[in-house]
């Protein structure tokens, strides 16, 4: 899962070390337009529903945070 | 009911008396009941549609909670869970936007048919309940969280009831959120002076706004935005520009009135505008002016869309058909564009207000096209967008937007906005102002009670965008001082408020929508 899930960050936004970023959000590498699109693809690969309260700085901050947010989506 | 008028002020009172002297476990109920007598004083009728909304979210709500506390034994059951839910909601949404469809918009579909067709079906006759679009807005909000499974639902239909209906609220909003204002309106309070006192101070100072600034200005707006206007362009553009002064005392005014009657009981309601004046592009003013509707189309018509398969799939194109910016905003940018045309459809059934939510939707999708050259532009001419002359110089372009975007909202119809911004800029005729605009039914003490009515409001709003808590700050000063402000507010608006006859004021502009 955490390979696919850098695999969508670099495609939507390439020429980041998302491996090891832990503040993607609160540091500006992905801004409002780009969370709207990384949500779609995440929704579209995992096959979960994400919504408007998933939308959250710490949920994105890093892929952990990421892997853990679609975990809970799939339970 | 009008906040304007006496019988209003009178509710107020005796409500705020009767909620401090009651048992508390009993005021809530006092509040129901003052939101009932509010709204049936204005139509039995129209109350009744109220009481069905209410009646048909709060029955949604609890089935959709009863889902909610199911735990799914497994994948196949969640999704039919899931599959239950959205059917549920989306019978609700269609049978609640359904009503205001055919409450606003029905005689308007009926006009676009062919006269054949439209003079054979039934025109829609029935009296427009207040503040419907709110509290159908209010209400949905409720069903989707409950759906989103972001709180329990209310199991007190009349507890519900009052959320919807909180007679405060129910004129022009705004529109509350059932987490932030319930807990609020049934909670057990004592007797708070500073409450009590910040009330009324923000009920004046919505008062100052309305009864001295807005219905003043409007005056002169009135007997210059017509059908077949004869004035040349300047004193049009000042009719809209007093337009914009009316528009922003009424509705922002009328809020003040809202918020102050709300905090006299004790409570908190959200805030509707953040100094819409201050705005440095038209999406700040969109997050700055009527801050509950746009965060209402952002939490329910925006993400939902964004998010959802098409918009997904339309965005995985665009990146791979587009490079750069367009490829990675069009999804988004079509969105944006969507929630600003049901924005301006919301303000009405008319051409006009359809243009006035295009008018929005194309500059600020353009402008997120737009974005990278305009900074690649900036950094060239070497301008420091952290100056206080570029700060000045984008807010009076943005308020030059938003004035072009009021010819669409005041106009009687569309053909007129253009022929009264064409006369605009190519008939100006400024010799006018020294002929015409003495005979618009505004004298030169009114001018001059306009100008100070602005510049204190715009002051006190320079100081709260400064970060300064107006409020707070009157609230430290010694009693005597409050005193003085409370006594002289009382004396401007006998003095310099506008009244009609009856001691009613003119409508709120938003009570329309």
């Amino acid at each position: 899962m955490r390979e696919k899930i850098i695999e969508i960050l670099n495609e939507i936004c390439p020429g980041n070390d998302f491996e090891n970023e832990t503040a993607i959000i609160d540091d500006g590498i992905i801004d409002s337009l780009d969370i709207v699109a990384v949500i779609s693809e995440l929704m579209e690969e995992f096959d979960v529903q994400l919504g408007v309260n998933d939308l959250t700085p710490e949920n994105f901050n890093s892929v952990d945070a990421i892997v853990e947010l679609i975990e809970n989506a799939q339970d | 009911m009008a906040f304007t008028s006496a019988s209003f002020i009178v509710l107020t009172i005796a409500s705020v008396l009767l909620y401090y002297i009651v048992p508390k476990k009993a005021q809530w109920c006092i509040l129901l009941l003052a939101s009932a007598a509010f709204y049936m004083a204005g139509s039995v009728k129209a109350f009744a549609w109220v009481v069905l909304v209410a009646g048909m979210t709060w029955v949604t709500g609890l089935i959709l909670g009863r889902y909610n506390a199911i735990k799914p034994a497994d994948k196949a059951q969640k999704a039919q869970i899931q599959h239950k839910k959205k059917q549920i909601a989306i019978i609700c949404a269609v049978c609640c936007f359904g009503l205001l469809y055919a409450m606003k918009y029905w005689n308007f579909t009926l006009e676009l048919l062919p006269s054949a067709l439209g003079n054979h079906i039934p025109r829609w006759d029935f009296v427009v309940p207040l503040g419907l679009s709110f509290f159908i807005f209010q209400s949905m909000s409720y069903v989707i969280d409950v759906y989103r499974g972001k709180y329990a639902p209310e199991r007190n239909p009349l507890r519900y009831s009052l959320f919807v209906s909180f007679f405060p609220q129910m004129v022009q909003g705004p529109i509350s959120r059932f987490d932030q204002l319930a807990p609020q309106l049934t909670a057990e309070r004592k007797l708070c002076w500073d409450d009590l006192q910040i009330g009324i101070q923000l009920a004046l100072w919505g008062y100052f706004k309305k009864i001295v600034i807005a219905d003043r200005a409007a005056v002169l707006v009135n007997n210059v935005i017509m059908e077949n206007c004869p004035y040349g362009g300047a004193v049009i553009a000042l009719g809209i520009l007093f337009y914009c002064i009316q528009l922003y005392c009424d509705f922002s005014g009328g809020i003040d009135i809202t918020r102050g009657v709300a905090r006299m009981f004790g409570i908190d309601m959200t805030l509707n505008f953040r100094q819409p004046l201050f705005s440095t592009s038209l999406t700040d003013y969109w997050r700055r002016w009527h801050i509950t509707l746009g965060a209402w189309m952002r939490d329910y018509v925006f993400y939902p869309l964004a998010f959802s398969k098409p918009f997904g799939k339309l965005g995985k194109w665009a990146r791979k058909h587009f490079k750069g910016m367009m490829g990675k905003i069009c999804a988004t940018s079509t969105a944006t564009f969507i929630v600003y045309l049901i924005i301006g459809i919301w303000h009405g059934a008319n051409f006009r207000y359809i243009a006035f939510g295009l008018w929005n939707g194309i500059l600020i999708t353009a402008s997120l096209l737009m974005e990278r050259r305009f900074l690649s532009w900036k950094e060239k001419l070497h301008i420091n967008d952290k100056s206080t002359g570029w700060r000045i110089f984008m807010t009076v372009r943005t308020f030059g937007l938003v004035f072009i975007g009021r010819y669409f909202t005041r106009a009687p119809r569309l053909k007129t906005v253009f022929t009264l911004l064409g006369t605009t800029v190519l008939h100006p005729h400024f010799s006018e102002f020294t002929s015409v605009v003495p005979t618009l039914g505004l004298g030169i003490s009114d001018f001059i009670i306009i100008f100070v009515g602005i510049l204190i409001v715009h002051g006190v709003e320079f100081f709260e965008e400064r970060g300064t808590d107006v409020q707070a700050w009157l609230n430290e000063r010694p009693a005597l001082m409050q005193l003085t402000v409370l006594t002289v507010s009382l004396v401007v608006l006998l003095l310099f408020g506008i009244f009609r006859a009856g001691y009613i004021s003119s409508e709120f502009i938003y009570k329309q929508f």
